[in-house]
């Protein structure tokens, strides 16, 4: 019961951020509008690169048109979602480095959790529009296959957050790695965006350990086109280990931190 | 007869070629300053290179298979050789772009601005010079990481001399009018909010419609014409694909299409400027 009402007031402490984030942010309204519909243009104008594509070359290992359209719903949304609830988690690296998590580490909120859900990126909301738009439009889901489909894009969005978490922590030990952080974000946004059959080898399996590229957008395509439980696990296990990694070396991390003596207010 | 009075019609046609050669000098200066700069944080510029690598070795990877499945040699007009240095060259100019829009965005909104009007060169100048310091540094990184990547993809390229001696022209005309279209995003600083996005998108369209992904000849039209219209087709396409297939003809009309986007943009840039400095408000502190 005591778990039950924690996680519960856990949701609501998220939920008062996410709203709190939402309200600072709409403070600049019109900037605010403009980066979710440029970001909704980006992704639009990917889309229509991939149209534009496979109207020359149809085929691509057997993937179609569609399948590109669920690639990118399932990436933009599971990246928009992490982005938009735990959008601080990009300044992680910083706030380590500058002595940022000062403001943090007296409260009596989970560190990690308190850091991440502290910000967010309007733009992510850019993402998620045009997933659900491009998602519902050309596949024209039905209210199971909707479901799936944001069960997976939530799991995809945990996954990329403790990616994320995992590079930023690497702060603690290495330094600057701002720098480093930006490159694999690059890299994992660019890997889940292109139809994994073009890969083999050893990228392959870079994409399913170090780079999990391939559990945000290639896994829920596979699930969401003939859904199997074993897949499904698959993906429940690798959420749970990274996870539980991401918190376990944030907190390995944390010992080492040494406080900017920086006075400074969380807002 | 007065030895002054003798002297000033040769003044008169030296003092404007020297002051040009001042000034030259004076942005030159700037140009090496900031590519020293740059070179002091050189381990940085090359670690930024592992976008650049994954970027090639990503859109590579879709070219073959693609090349594969076709079972053909030649698609579009490419080898897998010539599409895979054309990506190189075309990535490589895309990814040494500096982040001069939040610069110039910084600037505007500190009121940083304000005094470096007051320095005795022109404000717009000042940041061209800058750029190209920077940009020349990460493009020889870049360049020298994107050729290695493409000789172990698909080995030596078939380049022409005329297409390597056409190059650095083709570049400059391209980095000028990146460097222009950049500098009015940043100076939207004085009426909007955030030029990031507009940055954002505009790197986006020039990734699209520029032929970073893939060669122009993709699109089905009439989208190809209309990209080969667009200015985003003179700064990466065009000197990309001119590298790898040299034709005189379409070099000819590259050159003249970059140099007519270049004035154009040069005078939307200028009265655009010339707004945004009669915003400018000094108050003495």
């Amino acid at each position: 019961m005591g778990r039950v009402r924690a996680f519960g007031g856990t949701l609501r402490f998220m939920g008062s951020y996410f709203v709190a984030n939402l309200q600072a942010a709409m403070e600049y309204r019109t900037a605010f509008w403009a980066q979710i519909v440029i970001m909704l243009a980006n992704d639009c104008l990917w889309l229509l690169f991939w149209w534009s594509y496979f109207q020359q070359f149809p085929l691509v290992n057997g993937w179609q048109q569609t399948d590109v359209v669920i690639l990118w719903a399932t990436s933009a949304l599971g990246i928009g979602l992490g982005n938009a609830v735990f959008g601080n988690v990009s300044k992680l690296a910083a706030l380590i480095i500058n002595g940022g998590l000062d403001a943090y580490l007296g409260m009596p909120r989970y560190v990690l959790l308190h850091v991440c859900i502290s910000g967010t990126d309007p733009s992510a909301w850019g993402d998620v529009l045009f997933a659900l738009g491009a998602y519902c439009v050309f596949l024209r889901p039905g209210p199971l296959n909707l479901f799936l489909f944001l069960l997976l894009a939530c799991m995809a969005a945990l996954i990329f957050i403790s990616f994320l978490v995992l590079c930023g922590s690497l702060a603690f030990f290495l330094g600057n790695v701002e720098g480093l952080s930006q490159q694999m974000l690059g890299a994992l946004v660019t890997f889940s965006t292109y139809p994994m059959n073009i890969f083999n080898g050893v990228v392959h399996i870079l994409l399913f350990t170090i780079l999990p590229a391939g559990f945000i957008s290639f896994v829920p395509l596979q699930l969401l086109h003939h859904f199997a439980w074993p897949l499904f696990g698959g993906m429940c296990g690798f959420l749970l280990l990274i996870m539980l990694g991401a918190a376990g070396f944030f907190q390995l991390g944390l010992k080492r931190y040494e406080s900017g003596n920086l006075l400074g207010m969380q807002n | 007869m007065d030895l002054a009075q003798e002297a000033q019609p040769w003044q008169r046609r030296s003092g404007p070629l020297q002051r040009l050669r001042l000034t030259s000098l004076k942005y030159l200066a700037i140009l090496r300053v900031s590519a020293a700069n740059n070179l002091a944080y050189l381990p940085e510029i090359v670690f930024r290179t592992l976008f650049l690598i994954v970027l090639i070795y990503v859109i590579g990877q879709l070219w073959q298979t693609t090349f594969i499945l076709h079972n053909s040699a030649i698609l579009r007009g490419f080898t897998v050789n010539s599409m895979i240095w054309y990506l190189a060259a075309a990535e490589t100019l895309a990814t040494s772009l500096p982040a001069l829009t939040r610069r110039i965005d910084q600037e505007v909104r500190s009121g940083e601005l304000a005094y470096l009007l007051g320095r005795p060169c022109s404000y717009l100048f000042y940041n061209y010079a800058h750029y190209l310091g920077e940009r020349l540094v990460r493009l020889t990184i870049n360049g020298t990481v994107a050729a290695l990547v493409a000789l172990i993809y698909v080995g030596p390229p078939h380049f022409t001399w005329m297409g390597l001696a056409a190059w650095p022209l083709m570049v400059l005309l391209a980095i000028s009018i990146e460097f222009l279209c950049y500098f009015g995003i940043g100076l939207l600083a004085f009426w909007t909010e955030n030029t990031q996005s507009f940055s954002f998108i505009f790197s986006r369209l020039t990734l699209v419609l520029g032929g970073v992904l893939a060669p122009i000849e993709i699109f089905p039209q009439p989208l190809r014409t209309l990209a080969q219209i667009l200015p985003f087709s003179s700064m990466l396409y065009g000197p990309a694909r001119t590298l790898v297939q040299f034709e005189t003809a379409s070099f000819v009309g590259l050159v003249w299409q970059q140099v007519i986007t270049l004035s154009v943009v040069s005078l939307l840039i200028l009265g655009l400027y010339r707004l945004a400095t009669r915003r400018v408000s000094i108050n003495g502190g």
